[in-house]
Order: C-alpha cells, then sequence, then structure tokens
C-alpha cells in the first residue's frame, strides 16, 4: 500500500491545476433549462478540445488514453477548482460511454463516442418504467421486432435531461411474453424519432430536469442494438456498475471541498462553537477522508483487476448517504434563511431538495442495502 | 497511489489469519491460554514494526486488524508501541491514564508477564515500570485483566508525537478488526437461525442492519489503510488521517458490535454467546487514544 502519487502523476496533477486555474467560468451555471444546455454543450467542448474530456477512454474514439488514476486526479483538481457541474453530459459521460466501450460494436462506438466527448451528443437514461422502479426486470415497454427495425411503445419515466437528450440508453422487451430479465435489450434510442413524447416532471426543487417519455410506435434500426438481442439484462448491469462504481467519482471528490466550505461557514458565523455542530462537522470531516480512502481503494482495484470491487455498493450508499448529511448540515447552519427560498434560486436548499435523488436513482439505498447484503455477506435473496 | 495489499502484504494477511484460526479463536477470548503470549513473540507480532525489522505501518496495521478480529490480547498494542520506540523488548501492558493525567489513578491491561506499561501522557506516548506482582481480574472486557494503580506512578516520555500516532492506529487497527468480527458473526448467524420458517437474514429489516454493518468495515477500514499510509509517507495530515480512522473505526466497532447482539436476539444478551466480547472490547478500545475532535476539525497548534 502506498497513497504517494509518482512523479509523472503529480507533474499530470499541475497542468490540471494550471489549465482549471486559467480556464473555469466566471459564470455560474445558468438555472433556464436551455441556457444550461448551451452552457453544458460549450464547456464540455472546450473541455474535449483541451484534451480533458474522457481523459482514461481510449484514443481512437477521442479520450486521452491515460490510466483512471489520471482521470481521478482530474476529478480531484476540478472540484478544487470549482469548475462546472457536468450536468447534461452527465449519462453520455458517466455511463453510457462506458457501457458502449464495454459492449457495443465497432461501428457504434466510432459514431457515438466521439459525440459524446465533444458535447455534441446528449444523452439519457431509460430504465425506469411507472411499473418498474426498484423492480427493474418488471419492464413493460416492448420493442416488436419487424424486418430490421425494432417498433417501440410503453413508457419511461425519471428520466433525467430527456427534453434535451439527443440519445437514450433505452433496456426494454425485444422478446415476447418474456419473463423478468430474460428476453431485455439495450438499445441506443434517437430521441428525436417519431413517436416520441416527452413530458417533462417538475421536482420539489423546482426544477425541470427529468420527464416522462411515451413511445407510439417509435421505428428504430435493429443495428441500434448493443450487446446483443436479449442481453438487455447484463449490459444494463454493466451501465449499473460504473453508475454505482466509478461513475461517481466526481461526486465523491467534490464532498471534499464541500466540507471544508461547511467548516469555514461555521467558523464565520461562530456556530463552530455549539458543541453538537462542532461533533457533527468532525465526523463528517472524517466520514469525508474515508469515502476519498475507499475512492482510492476501489480505484486501485481497478487498476490492478480490471474492474471495481465488491465495495463498490458500498460505496455508492455511502456517497449518497453522506452527501445528505452534508446537505444537511448546510441547511443547519443556514438557519431560518433557508424558508426565502423559492423557485429558481440555485442555492443549498435547491441542493438539499434535490439530494433526494441520491438515495433514489441508480438503486435506492434499500436496494443497495439489499446487495451489499446478499453480495457481500452472503444472506439470502428475498427478492 | 495503491491502497490494496500488495501480493507480499497479502501472503502475511493470509499466514496471521492462519494462525490466529488456530489459535486465537474469539469464543475463548477470556479464557487464553498463559503461553499465548509467548507464541504471539515467536509469531513476531509483537516487536513488527521495530527498529531492524523494516516493516511499514501499513502491513503491520493490516495484521493487527487480523489480530483484533480475534480479539487478541490488548496489551499488543503497547508492546509494539514500546517495541518501537523505547526500545522495550517483552511484555509492555497497557495503561489508561485519569483524564487530569499526572494525579489520579492509573488502569493498567493486561498486566500479567508485564515489567512494563505504556500508554498517553498529555497526548504522548509514555511508559512506567511496573510491580512484579500486578495481577489483575476482569474489568467490563473479560479479556484483558484490569489492575489499579492509585496514585499513579511517574511516567517518562517514550519518542515524540509519532509514537503516539502509533499507539493510535493500531488501537484503530484493533477496533476495524473487532468490527469485521461482530459483522461476521453477525452475518453467520441470520443465515443459520430460522424463523417464519426462512433464514432471519431474508427478511430485509435484518438484512439492513448486516449491510450496515459492512459499510462501517468498509468505511472504516478504508481510513485505515490511508492512515497506515499516512504515517509511512510522513503526510503531513497524518495526525488527521489516523485520528479520522479511530474516530471511524470506534464506532464501527461499537455500532458493530450492539447490531450483532440485537441480530442474536436472546442469546446475544447471554453470557455464554460471544456477542458481547465484541461489544466489551470495542467499548475498552474507544478509550484507548480516541480521536481529538481539534484534530478532526483541524483546529489543532
Amino acid at each position: 500500500m502506498d497513497i504517494t502519487f509518482s512523479p509523472a502523476e503529480q507533474q499530470f496533477r499541475a497542468e490540471c491545476r494550471d489549465w482549471l486555474h486559467d480556464n473555469v467560468p466566471d459564470r455560474r451555471r445558468p438555472m433556464d433549462a436551455a441556457d444550461a444546455l448551451a452552457f453544458d454543450k460549450a464547456w464540455q467542448r472546450r473541455l474535449f478540445d483541451a484534451g480533458w474530456a474522457g481523459i482514461n477512454w481510449p484514443t481512437q474514439y477521442g479520450g486521452r488514453g491515460l490510466s483512471i488514476v489520471q482521470q481521478v486526479i482530474w476529478l480531484e483538481e476540478y472540484a478544487h477548482a470549482n469548475a462546472p457541474w457536468i450536468g447534461a453530459n452527465f449519462v453520455g459521460v458517466n455511463h453510457g460511454g462506458p457501457t458502449l466501450i464495454l459492449n457495443a460494436s465497432e461501428a457504434q462506438k466510432e459514431y457515438h463516442l466521439p459525440r459524446i466527448l465533444k458535447g455534441e451528443a446528449i444523452w439519457c437514461q431509460g430504465f425506469s418504467e411507472p411499473g418498474a422502479g426498484s423492480d427493474l426486470a418488471g419492464i413493460r415497454t416492448r420493442g416488436r421486432i419487424e424486418g430490421n427495425e425494432l417498433v417501440i411503445t410503453g413508457s419511461k419515466i425519471w428520466t433525467s435531461f430527456a427534453h434535451v437528450a439527443d440519445w437514450q440508453e433505452l433496456v426494454l422487451r425485444t422478446e415476447d411474453g418474456s419473463q423478468r430479465h430474460r428476453g431485455l435489450s439495450w438499445v441506443i434510442c434517437p430521441m428525436h424519432a417519431p413517436g416520441i413524447e416527452v413530458r417533462t416532471i417538475r421536482k420539489m426543487s423546482g426544477q425541470t430536469e427529468f420527464a416522462q417519455v411515451f413511445y407510439d410506435d417509435v421505428r428504430i434500426p435493429l443495428d441500434n442494438v448493443v450487446g446483443g438481442l436479449g442481453n438487455g439484462w447484463k449490459v444494463a448491469m454493466s451501465t449499473l456498475s460504473f453508475e454505482r462504481g466509478t461513475g461517481f467519482i466526481a461526486d465523491q471528490v467534490k464532498q471534499s471541498e464541500e466540507i471544508e466550505e461547511l467548516l469555514e461557514r461555521a467558523r464565520q458565523t461562530g456556530a463552530i462553537r455549539d458543541d453538537g455542530i462542532a461533533a457533527q462537522l468532525a465526523q463528517l470531516r472524517a466520514e469525508v477522508a474515508a469515502l476519498r480512502a475507499m475512492t482510492y481503494r476501489n480505484i486501485s482495484q481497478v487498476v490492478r483487476t480490471g474492474q471495481p470491487g465488491a465495495e463498490a455498493s458500498v460505496i455508492r450508499l455511502f456517497t449518497a448517504e453522506l452527501g445528505q448529511r452534508l446537505e444537511r448540515m448546510g441547511l443547519l447552519l443556514a438557519g431560518d434563511d433557508i424558508l426565502d427560498f423559492r423557485y429558481g434560486n440555485d442555492n443549498l436548499v435547491a441542493d438539499y431538495l434535490r439530494g433526494f435523488a441520491a438515495t433514489i436513482a441508480g438503486g435506492t439505498a434499500q436496494i443497495q442495502r439489499d446487495i451489499i447484503a446478499e453480495r457481500l455477506l452472503g444472506l439470502p435473496k428475498s427478492r | 497511489m495503491d491502497l490494496t495489499p500488495n501480493d507480499e502484504q497479502e501472503s502475511f494477511l493470509t499466514a496471521t489469519a492462519e494462525w490466529c484460526a488456530d489459535n486465537l479463536p474469539l469464543d475463548a477470548a477470556r479464557n487464553r491460554p498463559a503461553a499465548l503470549w509467548q507464541q504471539l513473540e515467536a509469531m513476531g507480532w509483537t516487536g513488527m514494526t521495530a527498529p531492524g525489522m523494516d516493516l511499514d505501518h501499513a502491513t503491520e496495521a493490516l495484521v493487527f486488524a487480523e489480530l483484533g478480529r480475534h480479539l487478541a490480547p490488548i496489551a499488543l498494542l503497547s508492546t509494539a508501541v514500546a517495541a518501537r520506540w523505547a526500545g522495550q523488548p517483552g511484555k509492555t501492558a497497557l495503561a489508561l491514564l485519569d483524564k487530569d493525567l499526572t494525579l489520579g489513578m492509573v488502569r493498567v491491561f493486561d498486566a500479567p508477564g508485564a515489567a512494563h506499561a505504556l500508554g498517553l501522557v498529555g497526548g504522548l506516548a509514555a511508559i512506567t515500570p511496573l510491580p512484579s506482582d500486578l495481577g489483575g481480574e476482569p474489568g467490563l472486557d473479560l479479556t484483558a485483566p484490569l489492575a489499579h494503580l492509585d496514585p499513579a506512578p511517574p511516567f517518562t516520555a517514550v519518542g515524540g508525537p509519532d509514537a503516539a500516532l502509533h499507539l493510535q492506529l493500531l488501537a484503530a487497527a484493533f477496533a476495524v478488526g473487532c468490527a469485521d468480527a461482530a459483522r461476521d458473526m453477525a452475518a453467520d448467524y441470520a443465515k443459520l437461525r430460522e424463523q417464519f420458517e426462512r433464514p432471519i437474514g431474508w427478511f430485509q429489516a435484518l438484512k439492513h442492519i448486516c449491510s450496515d454493518t459492512a459499510v462501517r468495515c468498509a468505511v472504516a477500514r478504508s481510513q485505515l489503510c490511508y492512515a497506515a499510509g499516512a504515517l509511512d509517507a510522513g503526510d503531513p495530515r497524518a495526525a488527521f488521517h489516523i485520528a479520522a480512522a479511530k474516530q471511524l473505526a470506534d464506532q464501527a466497532a461499537l455500532e458493530n458490535a450492539r447490531a450483532n447482539v440485537q441480530v442474536h436476539g436472546g442469546i446475544g444478551m447471554t453470557d455464554e454467546a460471544a456477542p458481547h466480547l465484541c461489544l466489551k472490547r470495542a467499548h475498552l478500545l474507544s478509550f484507548i487514544a480516541p480521536a481529538r475532535r481539534d484534530i478532526l476539525l483541524g483546529e489543532a497548534a
């Protein structure tokens, strides 16, 4: 075990820091959806042009072909520089893209991966349905095969960025009468295809970042299936392993900055003199340090074996709950000022309200606990 | 940067785990054979990082977590620190001083066979000779004979601040091991015990108690590894990282031990069953070089 970075890695860190220092926009990410999309795309393009997009993606698809350790160093410096949230590029960059790298055909990779990295193609996820939330295998959206086309009927929900997305990672039932996780396929669905209707849903934070998507005989080429017809469950699990494993490194790293900001605020306001608050902040600071250590351990595991360890689901759960504890501490320090919150504000109250997603999206905290108990501890499956 | 054990550390760990399984069964923790200490010394665990041994704290922390998982004798902690910083061979008992340090009494754990005791005095590791006939009776932790010296004898500081960090790191490692033991005991019982015609571990209410024990273990162990690496690397933030490791390890040990009693139900309440051994050990560990809040908050001078 060794916590130190090599001279080459330290050099890389210095390059990240210098570039971010000169290039991070002063302007915050806009709240208005259209402005935010333009902002996200422009920023992603700027990252790509400077060589900071897809640091550990293969070079033939526009990446840098560097190590995951360098990717983490970049994210640490990114958070430290207070650079913008990835926004609408989240799904493409953090799990759509990695899923394609692992499972897609050469043609699919060549077409889609560079577009994701350049911020030209926005992706959204199509896993959850009104009747298939935690019970993901209950998917009922159907893809009927007609010649060399799939004809899609059904609905997906809680789809972040559906209203601005160009593509969707869509899991649907392609085998008539199939049950549970059999007969599913993972397909690339063009969001501009005729028959797709997107109805945005306003969150309790006031934002309309997610939506319900309806498919009414939507025709897409059979060639858009990734990883083979009927293999959707397996491909979806690899997507979720990114979502639960390495997809949230940026969030994990960001929490290191957030706890220091909270501490600073508590010192400024004198709240730290409150014994209860001081105790909670001390605890949070220890937990944030441990999260970083866990992230490093997970990364070390990826470097050593090529995949995240069994602890990935633990990290996902811990990150989510720790993030919520930090948001709640922010609220506590803000006091009754939170009562002035209005829809359209982008502040710690919005973060707090939006942060409920952390223990719901991508597998609820309860599902994560089931997974930990069953896979790590070998307890009997209750589902 | 690599926070996974290397091949050498893995083989050390495997050897330790195998030896412990044969010689340190947890449920016999309160009744260890008299010759055990000599065996521990012969295995090299009492002075792994002593001068000339060339072993790093990372390896030591992993091995101590394994020993801690079997509720190994508590004097292993003080003995390792004395061997490293005081050049003190042989068994060194563990001393816990009253909060007001110079006055008052001192509790000495695991004294039989020890010529000295080591504890923290004013934030530094310090040592004192022991009366030769100092024995002890079981206290809360049934595995560690406890004696009182009143008034406290004079202590002599050994090593610099790193000696105190060393003790804190090893105590954290013991706590991580204790948390692991409670996690595994609870999970094993949840698979075995049946109610409503199925293993109780089938029920989410029980399952999620068990998951949380695994989360606490993973969190504490990760920070332990990082902290040990920080001490090895001479990192300026080593004191913070070790304090964080101790804080999280103590919590993991205590909360997992409590969860384990709960999962065991009625049998978990008994003297005969093992869960209380972990619980009581966790309480003892929480008093050994506890994490200081000012260090966790980055406020220490």
